[in-house]
């Protein structure tokens, strides 16, 4: 560090858990074995080497539906600043300070004329798994309805943000129990503020 | 006057002297016989055996076809005059018509550019009726949310002088999207899947400075985005019933022909500021300022015939013709500081702070005319306002002493608070805007062990008594903890294991949230003989996640628990043996695999096993055959399974 310690990359040292806990330079980077080992830029070597401590986090790749980190085609650095950051998760930042999902899914970054509050006050981790799931488009539950309904389940205006879908959604018939049949744009939506188109 | 200016402003630059940082010394030069160009190529075919089950399940989580391949490329080209570069690399990755290619290209002059090039090409294919079919029951498998698109992005960066004191740089990057898929229209009591096709792009350039001293580093950069969005969905013509058959007032709704035609620019300007310093021995300083400003225009034009009904007026109609221009900005800015002391010996205290705001306003206006026949059933003009705002500020302290040369315990607290406010949605009972608060205290602790080059291990602990949250699954009254270890047990043998749990209730009338997620996992990498003649490299993970909450039924506003149970087994596993071979012949024999199977709310298995073989001529060529099998099995959803096996053999030639 005594060369490193003020360059760019350590911008978010303070604020990320390698520093904290003291994980070594060397730990990522072979001083010793040439540039490809210096600094990694292969998808899988640098999936390699993050998975060999992060077992836990590379077993959620192993689920059907993920992004694509075993197909070698993203590696873990595409979301993750392993030097730090100052989100959660040292997650990666895109132009300026929008969440690093967007550089990749860019038609959910809006604005949005109407915005699906919890995409920009919490994030895609909301209503997502982003490493893997079981469930199909990463939910984090097994039917949408789950997903929706646990949120929007609140009766007037309380301390958490969220109302109660109108009473014709009758959850009897499949129309109302696959919410994105109707509110196509659930991500936001520029014309209409139910998200429908 | 134009070329005095340009002058003046790289004659500094090129001018500069490096910092007074030590600066990694420019290799060698290099001897005569040296190689040029090194690397390794992987060509071969691949045959898919014929796929069981259903094939767009396969499509959307697996997706490999068969054919010619070039499965991968890396090579390095050095220039032994070093005129116009030191060393290009080219990587390249799954190209023949694989759904996921990836390039990319490093090149560097030392002291002068580094410049590297990254392409990807992912087939993103989703096609699965359990996400979206209202019509299963009805003996249609069909997904109404479905696609078929490719996203491509492309990102140039060129970093001008590296290493000097002051470094220019430049970035672009093009991300895009395009493809077809089904969504549906939405009317009044009735929705019909539809075709759409999808078309976006986004450029985003941007440019600044690096500022390096050997106390302090600044970065100040610009940039821009500008997006376009052109999504259009349509129905050809011909009668369409939608998801509803049941008539309405003895007639039944139906669309004839639909067109949905979306126009979306947005552009967006952003700042940045960051630094770095060490102004004393003791004291690190990280601050930076971040800054955007996206900005968006949207027109819809909708034209459908068919036979509707607008449930406003109670009346059927059978055209409707539809413009909505819309309009939304939203300035985001961001900061953080922190800073590290070192006051006494064996202590740091690390204190960060950040601060994230963002305002959308949003507005849009319709104008609707339905008509049935040359009769004017409605006419509408409604402007719609949102505005959205999130103030979300966080402070932390923490403690770091290192107790001893092989331990450090950490302690700390953070302080979380924020608001936020949403638009008045069309689903709160009674309408009106929301706003909320957020309040967290948070106590942290952790201990970092070093034993040797042999052991390390880290735990990390933190919990929050909870007091108010934005939604009702946000983290409230939480307990979080990780383990993380290495050990090298014997040269040849290395264990790392992790335990992660995370704990999370949200007692309060009506919300009852209860939240437990445990993982484990261990890792077993063992080389006996130095690798040469076994390497085992394998993993097992046990996760359980189990979450209760009350939800309300929409048609009764009746309390039901929305349950959600997996527990899964993971594991990965890689083998290689050395077989015997004669002379320069080296055959190797590698087998394993992945899977993945949990019970409870959603069972899944989900299997990948390999074996695979390689034969080294020499040292320069390779010939190598990979058999995989795939097998995805739902026990609630048997229609989105599928099983099939793969045949992959091919050449690695080594320069």
């Amino acid at each position: 560090m005594r060369c490193h310690l003020n360059q760019p990359t350590q911008l978010g040292r303070l604020q990320g858990g390698h520093a904290r806990s003291r994980v070594a330079c060397v730990a990522c980077h072979s001083v010793h074995k040439g540039f490809a080992k210096l600094a990694p830029r292969q998808a899988a070597a640098v999936n390699r080497g993050c998975a060999a401590c992060h077992t836990a986090e590379w077993a959620e790749f192993q689920r059907p539906h993920r992004h694509k980190l075993p197909e070698a085609v993203m590696s873990c650095v595409d979301c993750h600043n392993p030097h730090g950051n100052f989100l959660p998760g040292s997650a990666q930042t895109v132009a300026a300070n929008e969440p690093g999902c967007f550089k990749c899914h860019a038609d959910k970054r809006g604005p949005f004329a109407f915005e699906h509050p919890p995409v920009r006050l919490q994030g895609c981790r909301t209503c997502h798994e982003p490493h893997g799931s079981a469930n199909p488009r990463l939910l984090t539950r097994h039917e949408q309805r789950f997903v929706c309904l646990e949120c929007h389940a609140n009766v007037g205006l309380t301390g958490n943000a969220g109302g109660v879908p109108p009473a014709f959604h009758d959850l009897a018939s499949a129309r109302f129990r696959n919410c994105t049949i109707c509110h196509t744009k659930i991500h936001g939506s520029y014309a209409d503020r139910a998200l429908r188109r | 006057m134009k070329n005095f200016v340009l002058v003046l402003l790289i004659a500094p630059l090129v001018a500069q002297s490096p910092p007074a940082t030590p600066q990694a010394k420019p290799p060698a030069p290099q001897a005569k016989t040296e190689a040029w160009l090194t690397g390794t190529l992987d060509l071969g075919y691949r045959w898919v055996g014929k796929v069981g089950g259903d094939f767009n399940t396969y499509r959307s989580v697996v997706n490999l076809g068969e054919g010619p391949k070039l499965f991968g490329a890396d090579l390095s080209l050095t220039d032994p005059s070093r005129r116009l570069f030191d060393r290009i690399d080219v990587r390249g990755h799954s190209w023949g018509g694989d759904p996921y290619n990836t390039a990319r290209i490093d090149a560097r002059k030392q002291g002068l550019y580094e410049f590297s090039f990254d392409y990807r090409n992912l087939a993103y294919f989703n096609f699965l009726p359990s996400f979206a079919d209202p019509t299963r029951e009805r003996g249609f498998f069909l997904n109404q949310r479905a696609f078929d698109t490719v996203r491509r992005s492309r990102d140039f960066r060129l970093d001008l002088f590296p290493g000097r004191r002051i470094t220019p740089y430049f970035a672009y990057q093009r991300n895009m999207g395009e493809g077809s898929g089904i969504t549906n229209l939405v009317l009044d009591g009735n929705e019909y899947p539809i075709r759409t096709r999808l078309y976006d792009r986004a450029d985003d350039y941007r440019g600044g400075f690096r500022f390096q001293f050997s106390r302090f580093h600044l970065t100040l950069e610009q940039g821009g985005i500008n997006y376009a969005d052109d999504q259009s969905t349509f129905w050809p013509g011909g009668r369409h019933g939608g998801n509803v058959l049941t008539p309405y007032f003895d007639q039944r709704l139906f669309l004839e022909s639909a067109s949905q035609l979306y126009h979306v620019r947005s552009d967006s300007l952003y700042s940045g500021a960051m630094f770095t310093a060490n102004p004393l021995s003791w004291v690190d300083l990280h601050g930076q300022f971040l800054y955007s400003r996206p900005h968006s225009t949207a027109k819809l034009a909708q034209q459908n015939t068919g036979n509707f009904l607008d449930f406003s007026v109670l009346a059927f109609y059978t055209a409707q013709l539809d413009t909505v221009a819309g309009e939304a900005r939203r300035p985001h800015s961001s900061g953080s500081f922190s800073a590290e002391l070192r006051p006494i010996r064996r202590v740091r205290v690390i204190e960060s702070w950040m601060t994230d705001r963002l305002h959308n306003a949003g507005s849009a206006l319709l104008g609707e005319m339905l008509l049935a026949g040359a009769r004017t059933v409605d006419v509408e003009r409604v402007f719609a306002a949102q505005r959205l705002v999130l103030n979300y500020n966080q402070q932390q302290v923490e403690v770091v002493v290192d107790v001893t040369s092989w331990l450090a315990l950490r302690g700390g607290h953070r302080y979380v608070w924020g608001d936020a406010q949403t638009p008045a949605g069309l689903i709160n009972l009674p309408y009106g805007d929301w706003s909320g608060q957020l309040r967290r205290h948070v106590g942290l602790a952790g201990a970092s062990l070093r034993v040797g080059q042999k052991f390390r291990g880290s735990i990390d602990f933190e919990a929050s008594p909870g007091d108010r949250a934005f939604f009702r699954t946000s983290l409230n009254d939480y307990q979080k903890a990780r383990i993380r270890a290495r050990y090298q047990v014997l040269p040849s043998l290395i264990l790392a294991g992790n335990v992660g749990l995370l704990q999370n209730q949200n007692p309060a009338p009506g919300v009852n949230y209860d939240f437990l997620s445990r993982d484990n996992a261990l890792l077993v990498n063992w080389n006996p003989w130095g690798g040469d003649y076994l390497s085992l490299l394998a993993e097992y993970s046990r996760s359980t996640l189990r979450s209760d909450i009350l939800y309300r039924v929409p048609s009764t506003l009746g309390r039901e628990l929305s349950y959600y149970r997996e527990r899964a087994h993971g594991g990965t596993a890689l083998a290689d043996v050395k077989l015997p071979g004669s002379g320069t012949i080296k055959p190797k024999l590698s087998f394993g695999g992945s899977l993945f199977a949990s019970s409870g709310s959603r069972p899944a298995r989900y299997y990948q096993p390999l074996a695979r073989t390689a034969v080294a001529f020499k040292d320069r060529l390779e010939w190598n055959w990979e058999w995989r099998w795939y097998a995805l099995t739902q026990q609630l959803y048997l229609f989105e399974g599928f099983r099939t096996h793969q045949f992959t053999t091919g050449l690695r030639l080594t320069m």
